[in-house]
Protein backbone atom coordinates (compact mmCIF):
# COMPACT_ATOMS: atom_id res chain seq x y z
CA UNK A 1 0.00 0.00 0.00
CA UNK A 2 1.43 3.39 -0.93
CA UNK A 3 1.83 6.16 1.63
CA UNK A 4 -0.59 9.07 1.36
CA UNK A 5 1.51 11.26 3.62
CA UNK A 6 5.15 11.32 4.60
CA UNK A 7 7.08 13.55 7.00
CA UNK A 8 10.87 13.80 7.28
CA UNK A 9 12.41 15.73 10.14
CA UNK A 10 16.05 16.31 11.06
CA UNK A 11 17.67 18.18 13.92
CA UNK A 12 21.44 18.66 14.11
CA UNK A 13 23.87 20.27 16.54
CA UNK A 14 27.18 21.65 15.29
CA UNK A 15 29.67 23.49 17.53
CA UNK A 16 31.02 26.67 15.93
CA UNK A 17 34.60 27.96 16.26
CA UNK A 18 33.38 30.77 18.58
CA UNK A 19 32.06 28.18 21.07
CA UNK A 20 28.36 28.61 20.32
CA UNK A 21 26.26 25.67 19.19
CA UNK A 22 24.47 25.97 15.86
CA UNK A 23 21.22 23.99 15.89
CA UNK A 24 19.42 23.30 12.64
CA UNK A 25 15.89 21.82 12.54
CA UNK A 26 14.19 20.98 9.25
CA UNK A 27 10.83 19.43 8.45
CA UNK A 28 9.39 18.50 5.11
CA UNK A 29 6.15 16.70 4.38
CA UNK A 30 3.39 16.74 1.74
CA UNK A 31 1.97 20.02 3.03
CA UNK A 32 4.69 21.80 4.96
CA UNK A 33 8.33 22.78 4.64
CA UNK A 34 9.78 24.38 7.76
CA UNK A 35 13.18 25.38 9.10
CA UNK A 36 14.29 26.67 12.48
CA UNK A 37 17.85 27.70 13.24
CA UNK A 38 19.15 28.56 16.69
CA UNK A 39 22.51 29.61 18.09
CA UNK A 40 22.99 28.54 21.70
CA UNK A 41 25.75 29.97 23.85
CA UNK A 42 27.37 27.88 26.63
CA UNK A 43 27.75 27.76 29.58
CA UNK A 44 24.31 29.29 30.30
CA UNK A 45 22.93 27.72 27.11
CA UNK A 46 21.30 30.99 26.20
CA UNK A 47 19.53 31.14 22.84
CA UNK A 48 21.30 34.11 21.25
CA UNK A 49 19.90 33.81 17.70
CA UNK A 50 16.66 32.32 16.39
CA UNK A 51 15.31 32.16 12.87
CA UNK A 52 12.33 30.35 11.34
CA UNK A 53 10.90 29.89 7.88
CA UNK A 54 7.70 28.05 6.91
CA UNK A 55 6.67 27.34 3.33
CA UNK A 56 4.20 25.30 1.27
CA UNK A 57 0.86 25.39 3.15
CA UNK A 58 1.47 26.54 6.74
CA UNK A 59 -1.60 27.09 8.94
CA UNK A 60 -2.81 30.68 9.22
CA UNK A 61 -1.37 31.09 12.74
CA UNK A 62 2.09 30.05 11.53
CA UNK A 63 2.39 32.58 8.73
CA UNK A 64 4.03 35.08 11.08
CA UNK A 65 6.43 32.47 12.50
CA UNK A 66 9.55 34.22 11.20
CA UNK A 67 8.77 37.32 13.27
CA UNK A 68 7.48 35.33 16.24
CA UNK A 69 10.55 33.15 16.83
CA UNK A 70 12.75 36.12 17.82
CA UNK A 71 10.83 36.22 21.13
CA UNK A 72 12.89 33.30 22.43
CA UNK A 73 16.24 35.09 22.05
CA UNK A 74 17.59 35.50 25.58
CA UNK A 75 15.87 32.37 26.91
CA UNK A 76 18.18 29.68 28.36
CA UNK A 77 17.93 25.91 27.96
CA UNK A 78 17.10 24.79 31.50
CA UNK A 79 14.29 24.26 34.03
CA UNK A 80 10.91 25.68 32.99
CA UNK A 81 11.90 25.89 29.33
CA UNK A 82 8.81 24.06 28.06
CA UNK A 83 6.46 26.49 29.80
CA UNK A 84 8.44 29.56 28.69
CA UNK A 85 8.63 28.48 25.03
CA UNK A 86 4.96 27.52 24.89
CA UNK A 87 4.05 30.83 26.55
CA UNK A 88 6.06 32.85 24.01
CA UNK A 89 5.43 30.91 20.81
CA UNK A 90 2.30 28.76 21.12
CA UNK A 91 -1.28 29.51 22.21
CA UNK A 92 -3.63 32.00 20.52
CA UNK A 93 -1.82 33.84 17.71
CA UNK A 94 1.20 31.56 18.14
CA UNK A 95 2.55 28.69 16.09
CA UNK A 96 2.78 25.27 17.73
CA UNK A 97 5.01 23.97 14.90
CA UNK A 98 7.71 26.52 15.75
CA UNK A 99 7.26 26.09 19.52
CA UNK A 100 7.72 22.31 19.17
CA UNK A 101 10.69 22.84 16.84
CA UNK A 102 12.44 25.08 19.37
CA UNK A 103 11.88 22.52 22.14
CA UNK A 104 13.26 19.77 19.91
CA UNK A 105 16.32 21.93 19.15
CA UNK A 106 16.89 22.42 22.90
CA UNK A 107 16.51 18.69 23.52
CA UNK A 108 19.14 18.06 20.84
CA UNK A 109 21.52 20.43 22.67
CA UNK A 110 21.05 18.39 25.86
CA UNK A 111 21.70 15.15 23.93
CA UNK A 112 24.83 16.72 22.40
CA UNK A 113 26.17 17.00 25.97
CA UNK A 114 24.84 13.55 26.95
CA UNK A 115 26.43 11.60 24.10
CA UNK A 116 30.08 11.62 25.32
CA UNK A 117 29.10 10.17 28.72
CA UNK A 118 27.15 7.36 27.07
CA UNK A 119 30.09 6.62 24.77
CA UNK A 120 32.41 6.43 27.80
CA UNK A 121 30.05 3.88 29.40
CA UNK A 122 30.21 1.73 26.27
CA UNK A 123 33.89 1.12 26.96
CA UNK A 124 33.05 -0.69 30.20
CA UNK A 125 32.57 -4.44 29.72
CA UNK A 126 32.11 -5.66 33.32
CA UNK A 127 28.31 -5.63 34.08
CA UNK A 128 28.82 -4.55 37.72
CA UNK A 129 31.09 -1.69 36.71
CA UNK A 130 28.62 -0.71 34.00
CA UNK A 131 25.78 -0.65 36.54
CA UNK A 132 27.89 1.44 38.93
CA UNK A 133 28.66 3.90 36.13
CA UNK A 134 24.93 4.18 35.26
CA UNK A 135 24.10 4.79 38.93
CA UNK A 136 26.79 7.47 39.13
CA UNK A 137 25.31 9.13 36.04
CA UNK A 138 21.83 9.22 37.67
CA UNK A 139 23.28 10.68 40.85
CA UNK A 140 25.01 13.38 38.82
CA UNK A 141 21.84 14.12 36.79
CA UNK A 142 18.85 14.20 39.17
CA UNK A 143 16.55 15.22 36.28
CA UNK A 144 16.79 11.58 35.12
CA UNK A 145 15.13 10.24 38.28
CA UNK A 146 11.69 8.82 37.37
CA UNK A 147 12.06 10.18 33.82
CA UNK A 148 11.58 6.72 32.27
CA UNK A 149 11.22 3.04 33.17
CA UNK A 150 14.98 2.64 33.70
CA UNK A 151 15.00 5.29 36.44
CA UNK A 152 11.73 4.52 38.23
CA UNK A 153 12.04 3.57 41.91
CA UNK A 154 11.54 -0.16 41.23
CA UNK A 155 14.22 -0.36 38.52
CA UNK A 156 17.30 -2.45 39.38
CA UNK A 157 19.41 0.58 38.44
CA UNK A 158 17.82 2.61 41.24
CA UNK A 159 18.26 -0.07 43.91
CA UNK A 160 20.25 1.34 46.81
CA UNK A 161 20.08 4.89 45.48
CA UNK A 162 18.04 7.15 47.68
CA UNK A 163 17.01 9.74 45.14
CA UNK B 1 31.37 18.58 12.55
CA UNK B 2 27.90 17.52 13.64
CA UNK B 3 27.98 16.25 17.22
CA UNK B 4 24.37 15.19 17.53
CA UNK B 5 21.82 14.39 14.86
CA UNK B 6 18.30 12.97 15.01
CA UNK B 7 15.99 11.99 12.17
CA UNK B 8 12.32 11.17 12.38
CA UNK B 9 10.39 9.68 9.48
CA UNK B 10 6.62 9.27 9.68
CA UNK B 11 4.58 7.53 7.00
CA UNK B 12 0.79 7.31 6.81
CA UNK B 13 -1.31 4.85 4.85
CA UNK B 14 -5.07 4.40 4.86
CA UNK B 15 -6.19 0.75 5.04
CA UNK B 16 -9.82 2.02 4.94
CA UNK B 17 -11.73 5.34 5.10
CA UNK B 18 -11.89 5.20 8.89
CA UNK B 19 -8.34 4.25 9.79
CA UNK B 20 -4.84 5.63 9.37
CA UNK B 21 -1.83 3.38 9.85
CA UNK B 22 1.37 5.15 10.89
CA UNK B 23 4.92 3.94 10.82
CA UNK B 24 7.38 6.07 12.72
CA UNK B 25 11.14 5.77 12.86
CA UNK B 26 13.48 7.75 15.08
CA UNK B 27 17.23 7.39 14.68
CA UNK B 28 19.86 9.49 16.38
CA UNK B 29 23.46 9.14 17.52
CA UNK B 30 22.26 7.48 20.75
CA UNK B 31 18.87 5.81 20.22
CA UNK B 32 17.04 3.88 17.48
CA UNK B 33 13.32 3.10 17.78
CA UNK B 34 10.32 2.26 15.59
CA UNK B 35 6.58 2.41 16.13
CA UNK B 36 3.66 1.07 14.06
CA UNK B 37 0.23 2.23 15.13
CA UNK B 38 -3.34 2.40 13.86
CA UNK B 39 -5.61 5.33 14.69
CA UNK B 40 -9.33 5.83 14.12
CA UNK B 41 -9.68 9.04 12.13
CA UNK B 42 -13.05 10.12 13.51
CA UNK B 43 -11.95 10.56 17.13
CA UNK B 44 -8.18 10.01 17.01
CA UNK B 45 -8.35 6.90 19.16
CA UNK B 46 -5.30 4.63 19.08
CA UNK B 47 -6.52 1.17 18.04
CA UNK B 48 -3.30 -0.80 17.89
CA UNK B 49 0.40 -0.18 18.57
CA UNK B 50 3.67 -2.04 18.29
CA UNK B 51 7.20 -0.91 18.99
CA UNK B 52 10.70 -2.03 18.28
CA UNK B 53 13.64 -0.82 20.29
CA UNK B 54 16.76 -1.16 18.17
CA UNK B 55 19.35 0.91 20.02
CA UNK B 56 19.18 1.99 23.66
CA UNK B 57 21.44 2.81 26.59
CA UNK B 58 20.84 0.27 29.37
CA UNK B 59 19.47 -3.21 30.10
CA UNK B 60 16.17 -1.94 31.58
CA UNK B 61 15.10 0.00 28.44
CA UNK B 62 13.48 -2.98 26.60
CA UNK B 63 10.98 -3.30 29.48
CA UNK B 64 9.37 -0.19 27.97
CA UNK B 65 8.08 -2.16 24.96
CA UNK B 66 4.99 -3.63 26.72
CA UNK B 67 4.27 -0.22 28.33
CA UNK B 68 3.38 1.00 24.82
CA UNK B 69 0.05 -0.84 25.09
CA UNK B 70 -1.08 1.92 27.47
CA UNK B 71 -1.54 4.02 24.32
CA UNK B 72 -4.39 1.82 23.06
CA UNK B 73 -7.63 3.71 23.72
CA UNK B 74 -5.94 7.10 24.07
CA UNK B 75 -7.47 9.88 22.01
CA UNK B 76 -4.98 11.92 20.01
CA UNK B 77 -7.41 14.81 19.81
CA UNK B 78 -8.29 15.39 23.44
CA UNK B 79 -6.88 18.41 25.26
CA UNK B 80 -3.35 17.68 26.50
CA UNK B 81 -3.05 14.38 24.59
CA UNK B 82 0.67 14.88 24.00
CA UNK B 83 1.37 15.46 27.69
CA UNK B 84 -0.61 12.31 28.48
CA UNK B 85 1.45 10.29 25.98
CA UNK B 86 4.67 11.62 27.53
CA UNK B 87 3.43 10.77 31.03
CA UNK B 88 2.02 7.29 30.33
CA UNK B 89 4.38 6.07 27.59
CA UNK B 90 7.41 8.29 28.21
CA UNK B 91 7.86 8.43 31.96
CA UNK B 92 6.46 4.98 32.70
CA UNK B 93 8.21 3.51 29.66
CA UNK B 94 10.52 5.24 27.18
CA UNK B 95 10.45 8.93 26.26
CA UNK B 96 11.79 8.17 22.79
CA UNK B 97 8.85 5.87 22.04
CA UNK B 98 6.62 8.68 23.33
CA UNK B 99 8.32 11.17 20.99
CA UNK B 100 7.47 8.99 17.98
CA UNK B 101 3.85 8.47 19.11
CA UNK B 102 3.51 12.24 19.56
CA UNK B 103 4.90 12.93 16.09
CA UNK B 104 2.44 10.41 14.61
CA UNK B 105 -0.35 12.21 16.49
CA UNK B 106 0.77 15.57 15.09
CA UNK B 107 0.58 14.04 11.62
CA UNK B 108 -2.97 12.69 12.06
CA UNK B 109 -4.97 15.56 10.57
CA UNK B 110 -2.15 16.53 8.20
CA UNK B 111 -2.27 13.03 6.72
CA UNK B 112 -6.06 13.15 6.23
CA UNK B 113 -5.75 16.62 4.71
CA UNK B 114 -3.00 15.43 2.32
CA UNK B 115 -5.08 12.38 1.33
CA UNK B 116 -8.11 14.55 0.60
CA UNK B 117 -6.06 17.15 -1.33
CA UNK B 118 -4.49 14.42 -3.47
CA UNK B 119 -7.95 13.01 -4.27
CA UNK B 120 -9.28 16.50 -5.09
CA UNK B 121 -6.29 17.15 -7.37
CA UNK B 122 -6.95 13.90 -9.17
CA UNK B 123 -10.48 15.05 -9.86
CA UNK B 124 -9.37 18.57 -10.82
CA UNK B 125 -5.67 18.99 -11.74
CA UNK B 126 -6.13 22.79 -11.89
CA UNK B 127 -7.48 23.01 -8.35
CA UNK B 128 -6.37 26.02 -6.32
CA UNK B 129 -4.57 24.13 -3.55
CA UNK B 130 -4.33 27.10 -1.15
CA UNK B 131 -8.04 27.71 -1.38
CA UNK B 132 -8.87 24.01 -1.06
CA UNK B 133 -6.80 23.71 2.13
CA UNK B 134 -8.19 26.93 3.58
CA UNK B 135 -11.71 25.54 3.15
CA UNK B 136 -10.68 22.10 4.41
CA UNK B 137 -9.30 23.67 7.59
CA UNK B 138 -12.49 25.69 8.09
CA UNK B 139 -14.71 22.64 7.59
CA UNK B 140 -12.59 20.53 9.93
CA UNK B 141 -11.94 23.13 12.64
CA UNK B 142 -13.88 20.88 15.05
CA UNK B 143 -11.02 18.37 14.92
CA UNK B 144 -9.05 20.56 17.29
CA UNK B 145 -5.49 19.67 16.25
CA UNK B 146 -3.17 22.36 14.87
CA UNK B 147 -4.22 22.40 11.24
Amino acid sequence: MTLKFMRNKVVEVEPRPDGTLAVSWRLTDDLLKAEVELAVEPPELEIVEARARLERFPAQDCQAAAALVGKIEGVSVGPGLRKIVRGLLAGPGGCSVVADAVLECCNAVILHFTRPGIELGEGISDPEEKLAATRAMVQANPRLVRSCIAFQDESPIMKGLEL
Amino acid sequence: MITFSRSQVIGAEFPDRETVRFTGIQEDHIYGMEIAMEVRIRDGQVLKIEGNMKRYTNFVCPQAVPVLQAAVGMCLREQGWDRRVMREIGRKGCEHFAEIVIECGRCLDQAVMARDLAAALQADPHLNQDEYLRNWRKEHAFLGNAL
